[in-house]
C-alpha cells in the first residue's frame, strides 16, 4: 500500500478542509523515508496534482524532488517549477509545512545564484515571504535571502518595499542580523541614509554572545553612514550594546576610526590624506564608494556649519573656508544643498553673496499636524507593544526562575531575619 | 512578451507609472525564465525612472544592462546620458543630452514630457535658491536661449536690469492649506490632556 501511487491518491483525496489536511500532513510526515528513497521517481507524479489545490502534497513531493543534487540543465527546470509553485500555491496549505516551504525557496535561491541570474528569484521570493508570514511584523527566515537576491541583481527598489515594514517578531537572531545588514546596504544604494543608519545600528547594538563577521562589516558601514548623514560619529557605544560588541568591534576597524578622527578636524585635505593612506583597506572591504561619499559630505557639513555663524557671506569667502577652488564651485554646492533641503539660503549673483535663512517651517500646516498625529500614534502603538512584551516576560516561568534564584543569592531583604530578632 | 500595460501607460501619457510597470514586469518575465534582454525597452525604462526623479534606480538599471545591448542600441546610452548628467548634478547639460539625440517615435513622447517637467523643476529651483541671477545662467538652467529665458521668467513677475544683465527673482508666496479639521485638533488636545493627568 505504501507506494508512491497511493501517496498521490491520498493527496488527491485529502486536500479539502483543514481536518483532512492535518491528516494528510501526518501521513506525509510518515512517508518521509519513502519520499527520500524514491526521490528520483517522483517528478512525473507532479503532473497528476494541481499545485493550487493540492498545495501541501505538491510541496512535499516537490521538496523531495529538489533535494537531490542536479545538473546545470536541470537547475533551470527546477527554478521554473519552484517559481511557478510559489505563485499559485495556497497560502493556508503551505503554512502547515513552513519548513518544507522554506527549504524549496532556499533551493530556488541557491540555483539562481548558481545560474548567475539572481533576478529570476526576486519576484518569487517576495511572493513567498508574503505567503509565509502571518503578519508584516514577522521576520521570516526568507527575508535575508530575498534581500541578498535584490542586492546581487541590483533590484534595490523591491527590497525597499519589505524594509518599510516594522519588524517585531524574530525567530532566529541570524535572520535579523543579515536582514539588517543587507537592508542597510539597500538603503545606502538608494541613498536613504537615515533608514540605513537605523538598520546598521540594530546590527551593532543587538544582543550577541560572540562577535560575528556580520557585526564587524555592519560596524564599518555604520561609521561611514553616520559620517555622511550626521557629520559625526560617537565612538562610545550605547549602554544596551552587548559586551562582546563593545570589546571587539573597534579592534576590527582601525582605518575607519582614523577616518572619524580626521573628519572631526573639518579639513578636507586631512581627510583626503587619511583616505589615501587606507585606500587598499577600504577597497578590499568594498567600501571605497561610501568613503568617497564621506569626503564629499564634508564640504556640505562645512558649509552647513557656516550657516550657524553668519547671516550673509560672499561666495568667495565660502570657497576659501571650505577649500573649494572657485566662487562658482561654491555656488553650485550651495545650490545643491538648497535643492536637497540641507540649508535655507538665497544666492545673490549680482553681489556674489549668499544670505542664510531660518527654516521656514512654522509647524502649523495641515500636513504638519497630520505628520505629528501619525508620529504620536506610532509611538503609542510601540509603547503598548513594549508594555505587552514586558507583561509576557514577567509571567514567563524561566525568567522568573532565573530572577528568583538571583534574588536569593544577592538580595538581603529576602532573608527572613525578623523571627530571630523576636526570639531574642 | 506582452507590453500592453506599458503601451497603455505611454498612450495615456501616464509617464509617472512607466518605471513601476517596467520594474514589475521585468521581475515577472525574469522569474518565468524568459531571456528578455534583447527585446527589453531599456531606453523607455531608464527615462521612466528619470521622469520620476529616481536617478538611483536609473543608475542601477544601467548597471544591469548587458554590454551587447548598450553597444547595439544607441538610444539606451543616450537615455542614460541624461541620467548621468542628473547624477553628477550638471544641471545645464541635461538639456543638451536631451536635445542632441534623435529619439525614436516610441521615446519621443516621454522625453518631451520630461524635458518640459525638467525645465519647470529648474525654474522652481532658481526661484527657491536665488534672489538675483544673470540672464546667461538662467538660460543655461532652463535650456533656452537668453531671450526666451528672459521672457519666460518675466512672465512670472521677475524683473530685469538690462545694464548688468541681471534678473531679480520674484518669490511666490506659496499658499498652503492651513484650515484645520477640528477633529484633528481635538485629538491632539486629548493627547496633551492625557500626558498632563
Amino acid at each position: 500500500m505504501n507506494s508512491v501511487e497511493s501517496l498521490v491518491a491520498q493527496i488527491q483525496g485529502l486536500s479539502g478542509n483543514i481536518g483532512e489536511l492535518t491528516q494528510l500532513r501526518n501521513y506525509l510526515k510518515q512517508s518521509d523515508d519513502l519520499l527520500r528513497t524514491e526521490s528520483t521517481r517522483l517528478a512525473p507524479l507532479l503532473t497528476e496534482l494541481d499545485p493550487s489545490i493540492h498545495s501541501l502534497g505538491y510541496l512535499y513531493i516537490l521538496e523531495a524532488c529538489t533535494s537531490t543534487p542536479i545538473s546545470k540543465d536541470q537547475s533551470n527546470e527546477l527554478v521554473l517549477s519552484v517559481a511557478r509553485f510559489i505563485n499559485v500555491c495556497s497560502t493556508e496549505q503551505i503554512r502547515l509545512a513552513p519548513d518544507r516551504f522554506v527549504s524549496i525557496c532556499r533551493r530556488l535561491k541557491e540555483q539562481v545564484m548558481l545560474l548567475e541570474d539572481p533576478v529570476r528569484g526576486v519576484a518569487p521570493l517576495l511572493t513567498a515571504i508574503r505567503k509565509l508570514q502571518l503578519s508584516t511584523e514577522q521576520l521570516t527566515t526568507l527575508h535575508p535571502d530575498f534581500l541578498l537576491l535584490c542586492l546581487l541583481s541590483k533590484c534595490y527598489k523591491p527590497g525597499l518595499s519589505v524594509l518599510e515594514d516594522d519588524v517585531f517578531e524574530v525567530e532566529q537572531p541570524r535572520d535579523l542580523f543579515l536582514y539588517c545588514y543587507y537592508g542597510g546596504m539597500i538603503c545606502i544604494g538608494q541613498k536613504q541614509f537615515r533608514k540605513a543608519l537605523e538598520l546598521l545600528h540594530n546590527v551593532v547594538t543587538a544582543p550577541m554572545p560572540i562577535i560575528s563577521a556580520i557585526a564587524v562589516e555592519a560596524y564599518k558601514k555604520y561609521i561611514l553612514v553616520s559620517l555622511i548623514h550626521l557629520g559625526q560619529f560617537a565612538t562610545s557605544f550605547p549602554k544596551y550594546t552587548s559586551s562582546a560588541a563593545q570589546r571587539n568591534l573597534k579592534n576590527f576597524s582601525p582605518p575607519y576610526l582614523e577616518l572619524v578622527n580626521s573628519y572631526s578636524t573639518g579639513r578636507v585635505s586631512e581627510l583626503e590624506n587619511c583616505v589615501l593612506a587606507n585606500r587598499d583597506k577600504f577597497e578590499s572591504d568594498k567600501n571605497l564608494g561610501l568613503v568617497k561619499q564621506v569626503v564629499s559630505s564634508m564640504y556640505k557639513r562645512n558649509i552647513q556649519r557656516l550657516t550657524q555663524t553668519y547671516l550673509t557671506l560672499s561666495l568667495q569667502d565660502i570657497a576659501n573656508t571650505v577649500q573649494l577652488n572657485s566662487p562658482k564651485e561654491a555656488e553650485m554646492h550651495v545650490l545643491q544643498m538648497i535643492q536637497e533641503g540641507d540649508i535655507y539660503a538665497t544666492i545673490n549673483q549680482k553681489d556674489g553673496m549668499v544670505r542664510f535663512l531660518e527654516d521656514p517651517e512654522q509647524y502649523k500646516t495641515c500636513e504638519m499636524i497630520e505628520h505629528l498625529d501619525f508620529s504620536i500614534q506610532r509611538i503609542m502603538m510601540l509603547s503598548k507593544k513594549l508594555t505587552n512584551m514586558n507583561e509576557i516576560m514577567s509571567c514567563d516561568s524561566s525568567y522568573l526562575g532565573k530572577v528568583g534564584r538571583e534574588r536569593q543569592r544577592f538580595d538581603f531583604d529576602d532573608f527572613d531575619t525578623v523571627p530571630s530578632k523576636f526570639n531574642i | 512578451m506582452d507590453f500592453s500595460a506599458l503601451n497603455e501607460a505611454l498612450a495615456f501619457k501616464s509617464y509617472d507609472k512607466v518605471a513601476d510597470i517596467c520594474d514589475t514586469f521585468m521581475l515577472q518575465v525574469a522569474s518565468e525564465g524568459v531571456s528578455f534582454h534583447e527585446e527589453w525597452p531599456y531606453a523607455i525604462h531608464l527615462i521612466g525612472h528619470i521622469y520620476i526623479n529616481d536617478i538611483n534606480s536609473a543608475r542601477f538599471l544601467w548597471k544591469k544592462i548587458p554590454l551587447s545591448v548598450k553597444e547595439s542600441q544607441p538610444e539606451v546610452s543616450a537615455a542614460w546620458k541624461i541620467g548621468q548628467r542628473l547624477w553628477i548634478k550638471d544641471y545645464a547639460s541635461v538639456h543638451e543630452a536631451i536635445r542632441e539625440f534623435k529619439w525614436s517615435p516610441q521615446c519621443q513622447g516621454i522625453v518631451a514630457a520630461f524635458s518640459q517637467l525638467y525645465t519647470k523643476r529648474m525654474f522652481e529651483l532658481l526661484l527657491s535658491a536665488y534672489s538675483t541671477i544673470s540672464i546667461q545662467d538662467t538660460a543655461l538652467f532652463l535650456g533656452m536661449n537668453e531671450d526666451d529665458a528672459a521672457n519666460y521668467v518675466l512672465q512670472h513677475g521677475w524683473t530685469v536690469d538690462l545694464t548688468s544683465r541681471m534678473l531679480t527673482v520674484k518669490k511666490q508666496t506659496i499658499a498652503t492649506e492651513q484650515k484645520l479639521d477640528p477633529s484633528k485638533l481635538q485629538r491632539l488636545t486629548e493627547y496633551v490632556f492625557h500626558l498632563e493627568h
